[in-house]
């Protein structure tokens, strides 16, 4: 653009490939030492499974949140960074010709805006995800275009919503209509994915040894699937086609990662496995989620705190039915307390992430102030699985978006796609359209 | 230094330099693998199979006689020539015109077989009808049926055993990755099971972890790199041949002085060893070009002075990440060759995913490599075999734990202030329990039936407590009679009674859904648009049996609930744990129940006979979901005469699992295999 600026990355190089770096709170970017003028936004997309309790959501009028509703006052410390944006809707996730379904359908179009197909086999479809058209374009500057994180993993038994595949229901993020991201849900196996096993002298030479290794092998086997492509029918093909670009992108982060990037493991505790308590287990994401941003090992995220139509108990909250029968509430006094306490813990949650960000310095802003969070369902009231005016919350940006501390009411109807298409463009990626979008969210980007 | 010459001229069009060369292993036999024979079948009487495996030719004029009426009378109104709806017509000019639309049956087909057509506010047509519309569309819809089965990767599951049974390693790397997507009830599905970076990811740190802690126990490695005594693979299966295998090692001229000799001499034992390596891990035979490839692995090490063993295990973690590891490739033969010798390895690793859910053991390879594993009696011999050994424990847990959904019990949640008894060791107990007698009737060869009738059982103490048995029990579990007990069967179950209930209460709706899905295979129509709404307006406090009938107040829920409720109904002696009860929370029990034709029953002994009156409907149904699991993709209407004359064989061997077994891998969707395009099988 008008400046030319370094990376961080290329000022690494510049110094050398033995450098280690101390950690978080001791880390100290590149750009406060001049290297760089980047200030890079990030974007995270909240889910929160089988919509909300409405009357606890809402407030009660629009403009200025003087007051937060009862579901929200955990937030209460972010009041003047909240936007709770009403009216948003999924038309692509309301029943038409394909009848039930409405779970599938609320995942499978929360970030796409695309009706994915019906079908329990073959010919999954879905659309391309807005984390990953942002991923497509900011995601070359990080190792990970994008990290995709979640505290419920794949079905065990393969029943799905009514003749969906459960793919829809259990991917947020779709790299093309045909191939979902998948979630991590493991938070030791992200954090070995993000920082390696060690952080040593020792452990980054094997790590170095072990790219070029990787690099030789990803060679090889690429070959492999050239060499066998042509043999293939053309639905096969489309299949290894997706084990091809997945090489390649692989190939590309090993580029990226040099030099390697080390962690003071002082400061980060790794993690052993998957917490069976609901908030442990969410935390210990964040706050990888939060390094890895810190780290600028990604700018774009996805974290799901359930997969929709979720059945999940929640024994921390005193819930030991599952939240999906909850959420069918039949406005049952007792179901009604049990489902507020869900909605609070996953709300909670992201208290959490808002606390961490906010606590990250990057020059005279905070990782907060870079970085746009949405928080949302794709079905609004549980009990009726409707996709009309959802509950979608916005948190952070800083200054460079309006409507902040306020309750931005839509036309019920508009598409929620117009927030997507307002915060490719906020992250400086051209487009005019995204899924169902009928125009940017006008009030969101001055 | 004197310096080994790798040369090579014209790889793809297969010509090779040859040159002096020594080997301490002899293989390279150049022997043809058997023509496959075809014997006449001990146990099949193939003409039963004549409608599956050929399209007999129409006779003419059975359209008009046999589909036309049929179509006019419940078709042609909706989806006729004007305004037809969903655009489908179902009017054509004559016979020639309806066969050049064979994808259409395909579809006309399911929609009769799942009740979504006719609708619901019309006439079903009657047996006599749909049997005379059947004679006609099924060959038509046989003779529409795919070729081949899709490409599927290794799914979580099989690439644990996989690599269990290929590296003897506990290790199971698989735990790490992505969780596989389902579809259809299954978790290895070839559409829905997807690459994406974090897999491959994951496949390169697995194949690090894998071949490390291999390298790292002496006993482990040593076995791994030391080549076999024989190669039991036909040379021409390796495709387009060098003259001398030194040409492909790239040991062309070796010096006499002993260095050049010591270090022919391991990338001789290098060679064989990956060769060997690779031939289990593609599942076939590696061709020459492939190893030359992965030679080259080898080759640099040494020259970096790393040692071959460190050249070795670079070219097994290529092999682990390579996609004719990672994918279940069936491509018939090697590339530029004519010879369809790799059908048959295909044909063993078909099975052993089926059966066991791993990688083809020594047997079937050797058979595979004399082209004689498809002959029927040796096939039927394998199968059997294959059963009775312990590995085929995997369809109990893979299989039927996704067939009876009985895998969600992991998910399951129950009020622990209401269901103290529902703790780990009981759901554990519970899901054992299903496994146990699936297994049974597998490795002992029982009637499928047995699964829904068994008058035993394997309990322990835990379980047997919660039914209310008596008798020394232990923690293991043992089989016992439950002769003089409500239960007999897979319905009376904990397991498949607690993931059929609600978290507070049963739900007769779930469990007669899960009845007409999984033993009727009629599963019901999709709910319209709005039915969660149903219950919600209605005040005061209804009992369970008030608060399904509303599910009949309106018509187009009516029609499937009817159907499902009814069925439900009959199981509400079991409680949401599945223990035994007589009364719930609003009074003592009512289970009477309906059957979809109309018959009334009470209670599940009375519906387990009524059930037991049509073992056929049972027995397909089970079928059709072991089809789905074998092939890794949706059973359609095509595949329809082969599942009926599937059952039919079990049929008359009082549907022992193997005959079973045989009869779907014999079947024609099951022996499909990819024929190249423009070539003729």
């Amino acid at each position: 653009m008008m400046k030319c600026h370094f990376s961080r990355r290329s000022a690494l190089r510049g110094i050398g490939v033995s450098i280690a770096l101390p950690f978080l709170e001791s880390w100290v970017p590149a750009r406060s030492l001049g290297l760089t003028a980047d200030s890079a936004r990030r974007l995270i997309y909240l889910y929160a499974p089988n919509g909300k309790l409405m009357s606890d959501w809402l407030p009660t009028s629009r403009g200025s949140l003087s007051e937060l509703p009862p579901l929200l006052r955990g937030l209460e410390p972010w009041r003047q960074e909240l936007r709770v944006l009403s009216g948003l809707s999924l038309k692509p996730a309301m029943p038409a010709q394909d009848g039930p379904g409405d779970h599938a359908r609320a995942m499978a179009t929360f970030l796409t805006g695309v009706r994915p197909r019906k079908t329990s086999g073959a010919d999954v479809q879905a659309g391309v995800s807005v984390d990953q058209v942002a991923a497509s374009a900011v995601g070359n500057k990080t190792r990970l275009p994008s990290l995709e994180l979640g505290c419920e993993g794949g079905k065990t038994a393969g029943i799905c919503d009514n003749g969906y595949s459960c793919a829809y229901q259990t991917n947020l993020s779709w790299r093309s209509p045909q191939s979902p991201m998948p979630k991590e849900i493991n938070p030791r196996v992200v954090f070995e994915r993000l920082f390696g096993r060690g952080s040593d002298a020792a452990a980054r030479e094997a790590a170095s040894r072990r790219d070029l290794e990787h690099r030789s092998i990803l060679d090889f086997v690429a070959e492999d699937s050239r060499f066998v492509r042509k043999r293939l029918g053309r639905q096969d093909q489309a299949k290894l086609d997706e084990y091809l670009t997945s090489i390649r992108e692989v190939e590309a982060r090993i580029q990226r990662a040099q030099p390697t990037m080390a962690v003071g493991a002082k400061k980060l505790v790794k993690p052993t496995g998957v917490p069976t308590d609901f908030r442990e287990h969410a935390r210990q994401l964040l706050d990888l989620l939060v390094v890895a941003f810190q780290a600028d090992l990604t700018r774009i995220s996805t974290f799901v705190l359930g997969n929709d139509g979720s059945n999940r108990s929640y024994r921390e909250v005193d819930v030991p039915e599952g939240h999906h029968d909850t959420s069918h509430h039949g406005n049952e006094v007792t179901k009604l307390n049990k489902l507020r306490r869900i909605n609070r813990l996953h709300l909670d949650q992201l208290a959490y992430l808002l606390g961490k960000l906010a606590a990250v310095r990057e020059g005279d802003q905070t990782l907060l102030d870079r970085s746009i969070v949405v928080y949302g369902s794709g079905i609004r009231d549980g009990d009726r699985h409707d996709h009309d005016d959802l509950p979608v919350l916005l948190v952070g940006g800083g200054n460079v978006l309006p409507g902040h501390g306020e309750h931005l009411a839509y036309p019920v109807g508009t598409p929620l796609c117009n927030l997507h298409l307002s915060l490719l463009e906020w992250l400086g990626v051209k487009g005019e359209r995204f899924g169902d979008s009928t125009g940017r969210l006008l009030s969101l980007v001055g | 230094m004197k310096r080994f010459l790798i040369v090579m001229l014209g790889l793809a069009g297969g010509v090779w330099i040859v040159g002096a060369g020594i080997s301490l292993y002899s293989r390279d036999n150049g022997q043809a693998p058997n023509p496959v024979a075809s014997l006449p079948d001990p146990d099949l009487e193939l003409a039963e199979f004549a409608g599956a495996l050929t399209h007999k030719k129409q006779i003419p004029g059975s359209f008009q006689q046999q589909a036309v009426p049929f179509l006019e009378h419940h078709c042609v109104r909706c989806h006729g020539l004007v305004a037809p709806k969903g655009r489908i017509t179902l009017t054509f000019a004559d016979e020639a015109a309806a066969l050049a639309a064979p994808a259409l049956w395909i579809k006309v087909v399911q929609a009769l077989d799942s009740g979504q057509m006719p609708p619901p506010d019309r006439p079903r047509p009657d047996e006599i009808e749909m049997r005379s519309f059947r004679t006609w569309v099924l060959p038509v819809v046989s003779a529409a049926g795919s070729r081949g089965l899709p490409l599927r990767r290794l799914n979580r599951a099989e690439y644990n055993n996989t690599v269990r049974d290929l590296l003897g390693t506990p290790l199971t790397p698989a735990d790490d990755f992505p969780a596989d997507d389902t579809g259809e009830g299954f978790d290895n599905l070839a559409q829905v099971l997807s690459i994406s970076p974090t897999h491959l990811e994951s496949y390169l740190s697995a194949a690090d972890t894998l071949v490390e802690s291999v390298r790292a126990d002496a006993e482990l490695w040593r076995k791994l790199a030391t080549p076999p005594l024989q190669d039991f693979i036909p040379f021409v299966s390796r495709g387009v041949p060098p003259e001398r295998a030194d040409a492909v090692k790239g040991l062309l001229n070796v010096a006499d002085d002993p260095e050049s000799q010591a270090r022919a001499r391991e990338i001789d034992r290098s060679y064989y060893a990956l060769q060997a390596f690779a031939d289990r891990s593609y599942r076939r035979p590696i061709t020459h070009q492939e190893m030359f490839r992965l030679m080259q692995f080898v080759d640099q090490a040494l020259a970096a002075g790393e040692g071959a063993d460190t050249g070795l295990a670079r070219a097994f973690k290529a092999v682990l990440v390579s996609p004719h590891f990672l994918f279940r490739m069936e491509l018939g033969r090697p590339e530029g060759s004519r010879n369809n010798g790799w059908t048959e390895f295909e044909l063993a690793s078909r099975l052993s995913y089926f059966l066991w859910s791993t990688m083809p053991d020594e047997e079937l390879f050797r058979l595979a490599a004399k082209g004689e594993l498809s002959i029927p009696a040796v096939l039927n011999a394998q199968i059997r075999r294959m059963l009775r050994d312990k590995r085929s424990r995997a369809l109990a847990v893979n299989f039927a734990g996704q067939w009876l959904q009985i895998r969600s019990l992991a998910e399951t949640a129950r009020d622990p202030a209401r269901f103290p008894e529902f703790d780990d060791g009981l759901r554990h107990a519970m899901l054992h329990e299903t496994e146990e007698l699936f297994d049974h009737v597998v490795r002992t060869d029982r009637s499928a039936l047995d699964l829904l009738l068994a008058d035993y059982t394997f309990v322990n103490e835990k379980l047997a407590r919660h039914y209310g048995l008596t008798g020394e029990m232990g923690g293991e579990f043992r089989q016992v009679s439950l002769a003089g007990t409500p239960r007999a069967g897979l319905l009376t179950h904990a397991s498949v009674l607690t993931v059929t209930a609600g978290a507070t209460r049963t739900s007769p709706t779930r469990r007669g859904r899960w009845i007409l899905d999984n033993v009727l295979g009629a599963p019901p129509m999709s709910p319209p648009p709005g039915v969660d709404t149903l219950a919600k307006n209605v005040e005061g406090k209804l009992t369970t049996r008030q608060r399904f009938e509303l599910h009949r107040s309106r018509a187009d829920c009516a029609v499937c609930h009817a159907r499902m409720d009814a069925l439900g109904y009959g199981l509400e002696q079991f409680g949401p744990t599945g223990g035994w009860r007589e009364h719930d929370d609003d009074g003592p029990v009512d289970a009477t129940g309906v059957l979809p034709g109309g018959v009334a029953f009470h209670g599940a002994q009375q519906l387990r006979a009524e059930l037991a009156r049509h073992p056929d409907q049972f027995v397909r149904c089970l079928t059709q979901k072991l089809m789905i699991f074998a092939l890794g993709r949706p059973v359609t209407g095509a595949d329809g005469p082969a599942l009926d004359a599937i059952v039919q064989h079990a049929a008359r061997q009082d549907y022992r699992f193997s005959s079973l077994m045989i009869a779907l891998v014999r079947s024609r969707p099951f022996r499909e295999f990819t024929v190249p395009p423009g070539e003729n099988p």
